[in-house]
């Protein structure tokens, strides 16, 4: 098995009766961006809470760089390195852009709260406002921005802390198109940009970017792996086609309804 | 054992009347999300009301009886449908409160109306007495009361179970923005619940004032009780409701059997709080809020957190604090003592705004931690008060795990829950620990000293006053620098978003406990003082009533707010002053309605008022006596680059603003012909749409929405505007 910088290994989660993961592996190599894909209820979101400790699994590990972390809390595995973003938008609504990312970073700086570090923190806020151009939003309260904004400010949000991952979660949903080429484009310009960290994982429902940005590709369904490798073998895997993505990748669009063939 | 049977008979009355209680309460949950703190209120009102018919105006008993529970109640329901229907998408805490000072705006308003004494009232059913068996006497109130009871829950199981209504109810239970969607009418099923909710709360008005006394407080009290079966069916489950009622009943009557005085008789009164407190720590995290999936449209003006620059906080905090010290040149006496007690419960609203406003954990239980304090300092500080500052220094170590006990709820409840839970806490205080001789002297109380501190006496009035400034300036210092520091950021994280902040290395679990502990501790320290203000407590200046008008006074003041603090010291000295009795007695209905409107602004009238003043200043410079035409007038308005900025703020009102430009954009050329069509129109909208978005936020701001729309004046386009983001604004959260 290769090496990943995060690695889950036969991880294993049931909700009552029902298993919501059986037995999924899945790594994130180093400087690359996995991408993460199936259709809804195939796990994804629950892959995801493992990986950052919101769900503890029944079954399985989860290493961060060699070292195991399954049972270590959320907070935990923030200061260790794992950093996130959130389909359904967790800004600190009634603290500033500028504030948010200054919380976040001291609160994975060990001394941070008790005012220690203050200068380093400031300088490393801004120094992220400034890269992905957030200057004119940094006085705005993050609960009155726009969505696209928004997603931005929680990318830059889990940049702050210099993560050794990082975890999106459908970060172009409620995006329009030059929205998300631009975060697209951002996207790669921070990926393993520190000596191969932060290796990214994506998950993601807008193929063309995950066709775009991702080098290897997981797909899950009924909480199974189905597939994994790069965007060409899964565009042309044909258990994945059946399973989710249809018409979608097909070269031509000819096969079956694209609306149809996506869940929402 | 045959002699429990009476104990047995009562507990199935008691029981009935709890179980109708519970699932009035559930019923409104279970549909809008809501949990209504003020049910025993309106059950209250609904009491009072009966008797002014039957009693007071001598209707026939029947006829009072339709008029409460087919007229009275259901209007008070369709009302309360009205006033919570626009709350379903904010934030519980905004809920709580709403439903908090309904609660004290019945306990206000009902003295008003009706006049405070104490009324008996009669049954409805016969109170004579038929034998079963040789030793058991039942009533005939009581039967039927078990009777009536067991066949509204069973009406109302068949309501749920086999109608297009109950269909309905449990569709919006389970997704209702998916219902929604399915063309159910969660409006209509909302509203028929309340309707019903409100009839159960008037019979069971009707039905408990008989034996317990028809006074304002009493029904409230009672009807707290019924919250521990509502909590038993995790609030949807009417069934469990019932049975939690009917159980709850049976054995607080069943330990009476024991207990005419001592312990078990102390538990026995506590008994129903104790059960609430140990279902909400046993469920823990298996209670889930009823929610609505959409994520709230918060306005811009609810965002706003206001804070100052170092600059304008030191001179304005600086001009407060001299004017604090300079204040007895002109007030001297019972006023400069008044003022005393204003300063202290300012100090004890800061640990509320610290816990509240930042941490996001509503307490309703600081009040209690006040009481530690005054009682330590009671027992501890001396004849002459030498000891004073160990004796409150010991009250606050106290306070650490006390409130860690009331913290380590908040680990596995939040919201709604944990609000409940600190109530209990608070209830469970007041029951069993404060009433208890070597605690606080029991009800005749004990005295406590004015302080002396390093060999200084403040026993005279002008000299505690200047103790108490000291102290509300250490707080307000102490306040400030955690507001700005690493510290507060980190209480707000966990406020704004639990989930993202343990993401990024915050331990919820220990940031919520030292906040407990330490709010606990600084309110217990405060506690000393006001013992020492009171210089005789005693159990009653302690309980949940108190913590209660402390929460609701922050709120109105500003709960996000160190000012909010200082205003709620300020309100509550006013109560203090010798004021007329014509006004004073308006005092606590204008507090209820002030919280009402304020609630889902987090700095409270502080921040409104300087809001409002603002908006109003601009909109008078720019009044139609200028002959500046509308539109450049908002022009050069949205040329200033912070307030434009600031106006366009809400996603709510750029939503609002982007469509309206769409539509109007054509007539706005044609209106501001004389503004020129360079361009500045777009600049122009935000702003009037920034005003009356804001106004959509609370009912009070809706006059300066109004404002808004008249100073753009005569039927321009824009004021049609105004118009149409007022209206889609005010949808949301008005």
């Amino acid at each position: 098995m290769p090496e990943g910088l995060l690695q889950a290994e036969d991880v294993t989660v049931r909700f009552g009766g029902v298993v919501a993961l059986d037995s999924v592996d899945l790594e994130v190599p180093s400087g690359q961006i996995v991408g993460l894909i199936g259709p809804n209820g195939a796990g994804k979101t629950t892959l995801f809470n493992v990986l950052s400790g919101v769900i503890e699994p029944n079954g399985g590990r989860v290493l961060l760089g060699g070292t195991d972390v399954t049972r270590w809390p959320t907070h935990r595995r923030g200061r260790a390195g794992i950093a996130r973003t959130f389909q359904r938008l967790e800004l600190f609504d009634r603290l500033t852009v500028y504030d948010n990312l200054l919380a976040a970073w001291e609160g994975v700086t060990p001394g941070a709260v008790l005012g220690r570090h203050k200068s380093e923190g400031r300088a490393r806020v801004a120094e992220v406002i400034e890269s992905l151009d957030l200057g004119a939003l940094a006085t705005r309260l993050a609960g009155t921005l726009p969505t696209g904004q928004a997603r931005l400010v929680e990318l830059a949000r889990a940049i702050v802390t210099a993560p050794r991952v990082l975890l999106l979660d459908e970060p172009s949903s409620g995006l329009d198109d030059v929205e998300t080429s631009w975060f697209a484009q951002v996207l790669g310009q921070v990926a393993g940009a520190r000596d191969g960290e932060p290796a990214v994982l994506l998950v993601e429902h807008d193929m063309s970017l995950v066709m775009e940005v991702c080098a290897e590709i997981t797909v899950l369904d009924f909480g199974q792996r189905i597939a994994h490798g790069p965007p060409e073998q899964i565009r042309n895997d044909p258990r994945v086609i059946e399973a989710y993505l249809g018409a979608e990748i097909e070269p031509e669009g000819s096969a079956i309804e694209p609306e149809g063939a996506i869940a929402p | 054992m045959s002699s429990l049977w009476p104990f047995f008979v009562i507990g199935l009355f008691s029981g009935s009347v709890y179980a109708l209680a519970s699932m009035g309460i559930v019923l409104t949950y279970r549909t809008s999300g809501v949990f209504n703190f003020a049910y025993g209120a309106v059950a209250m009102f609904c009491a009072f009301t009966y008797w002014q018919f039957r009693d007071g105006w001598h209707l026939p008993e029947w006829i009072s009886l339709l008029l409460v529970l087919l007229v009275v109640a259901p209007v008070v329901g369709f009302v309360s449908d009205r006033l919570y229907r626009p709350l379903v998408g904010v934030s519980t805490e905004v809920q709580i409160v709403v439903s908090l000072g309904i609660l004290a705006f019945f306990e206000a308003g009902v003295p008003l109306a009706f006049g405070g004494r104490t009324r008996a009232i009669q049954s409805i059913f016969p109170i004579s007495t038929f034998g079963v068996g040789s030793i058991l006497r039942v009533s005939w109130a009581q039967l039927a009361t078990f009777l009536l009871t067991a066949i509204l829950a069973l009406g109302l199981y068949v309501l749920l179970r086999h109608t297009r209504f109950g269909m309905a109810s449990r569709a919006v239970i389970d997704n209702r923005d998916l219902a929604g969607l399915l063309g159910v009418n969660a409006t209509a099923v909302g509203r028929t619940s309340w309707v019903i909710s409100s009839v159960f709360a008037g019979l069971v008005g009707i039905l408990l004032s008989p034996s317990q006394g028809l006074q304002v407080y009493v029904l409230v009290t009672v009807v707290i009780y019924a919250f521990a079966p509502a909590v038993l069916g995790r609030l949807v489950s009417l069934p469990l409701a019932y049975a939690g009622g009917m159980g709850l009943g049976v054995l607080q009557s069943v330990l009476q059997r024991w207990g005419a005085s001592g312990t078990v008789a102390d538990i026995e009164a506590a008994f129903p709080y104790l059960a609430l407190f140990v279902l909400l720590v046993v469920y823990g995290k298996r209670l889930t809020e009823v929610r609505s999936g959409v994520k709230p449209v918060i306005g811009a003006s609810v965002m706003s957190p206001l804070l100052m620059s170092r600059q304008k906080l030191l001179t304005s905090g600086g001009l407060v604090a001299l004017g604090l010290f300079a204040l007895p040149v002109l007030l001297r006496g019972p006023d400069l003592g008044d003022v005393t007690a204003g300063l202290i419960y300012a100090a004890i609203a800061l640990t509320l705004v610290v816990l509240v406003g930042w941490a996001g954990q509503i307490s309703l239980a600081q009040f209690s931690f006040v009481g530690i304090g005054a009682f330590m300092a009671g027992h501890f500080a001396g004849a002459h008060g030498s000891n004073f500052l160990w004796a409150a220094l010991l009250a606050a170590a106290i306070a650490v795990p006390v409130g860690l006990l009331v913290g380590l709820p908040s680990l596995r409840l939040s919201g709604l829950y944990l609000a409940l839970a600190t109530m209990a806490f608070a209830l469970l205080m007041d029951n069993l620990v404060f009433p208890r001789t070597d605690v606080s002297g029991g009800y005749t109380g004990m005295s406590v000293p004015r302080p002396r501190i390093f060999g200084i006496s403040f026993a005279s009035t002008t000299s505690f006053y200047e103790l108490c400034v000291v102290l509300l300036v250490l707080f307000g210092v102490a306040a400030l620098a955690v507001q700005r520091s690493a510290v507060g950021r980190r209480l707000k994280m966990m406020r704004d978003s639990p989930l993202a902040a343990s993401t990024f290395g915050v331990n919820l679990t220990t940031t919520k406990l030292v906040v407990f502990a330490l709010a606990g501790a600084a309110a217990a320290f405060a506690g000393a003082f006001d013992g020492a203000w009171h210089l005789t407590v005693s159990p009653s200046n302690y309980t949940f009533a108190q913590s209660l008008e402390l929460l609701l006074l922050v709120v109105l003041g500003g709960r996000s707010l160190v000012a909010g603090a200082l205003l709620a010291g300020f309100t509550y000295t006013t109560q203090l002053l010798p004021i007329p009795t014509e006004i004073e007695k308006f005092i606590p209905i204008t507090i209820a309605l002030g919280v009402v409107s304020v609630a889902a602004v987090p700095e409270g009238s502080v921040a409104l008022t300087v809001k409002q003043f603002w908006a109003a200043l601009d909109n008078f410079r720019r009044l139609p006596g200028s002959p500046m035409p509308a539109a450049l007038a908002l022009d050069a308005r949205g040329a200033n680059g912070a307030q434009l900025e600031r106006g366009a703020n809400g996603a709510q009102l750029q939503r609002g603003a982007n469509g309206a430009q769409l539509q109007h954009g054509a007539q706005q050329h044609q209106g501001a012909n004389s503004a020129g069509s360079d361009g500045r129109d777009g600049a122009a909208v935000y702003p009037a749409a920034a005003l009356s978005g804001r106004g959509g936020e609370s009912p009070l701001g809706g006059v300066a929405g109004g404002v808004a729309g008249s100073v753009a004046g005569d039927g321009s386009p824009v004021e049609e505007l105004v118009a149409t983001t007022r209206g889609g604004g005010g949808g949301g959260d008005a």
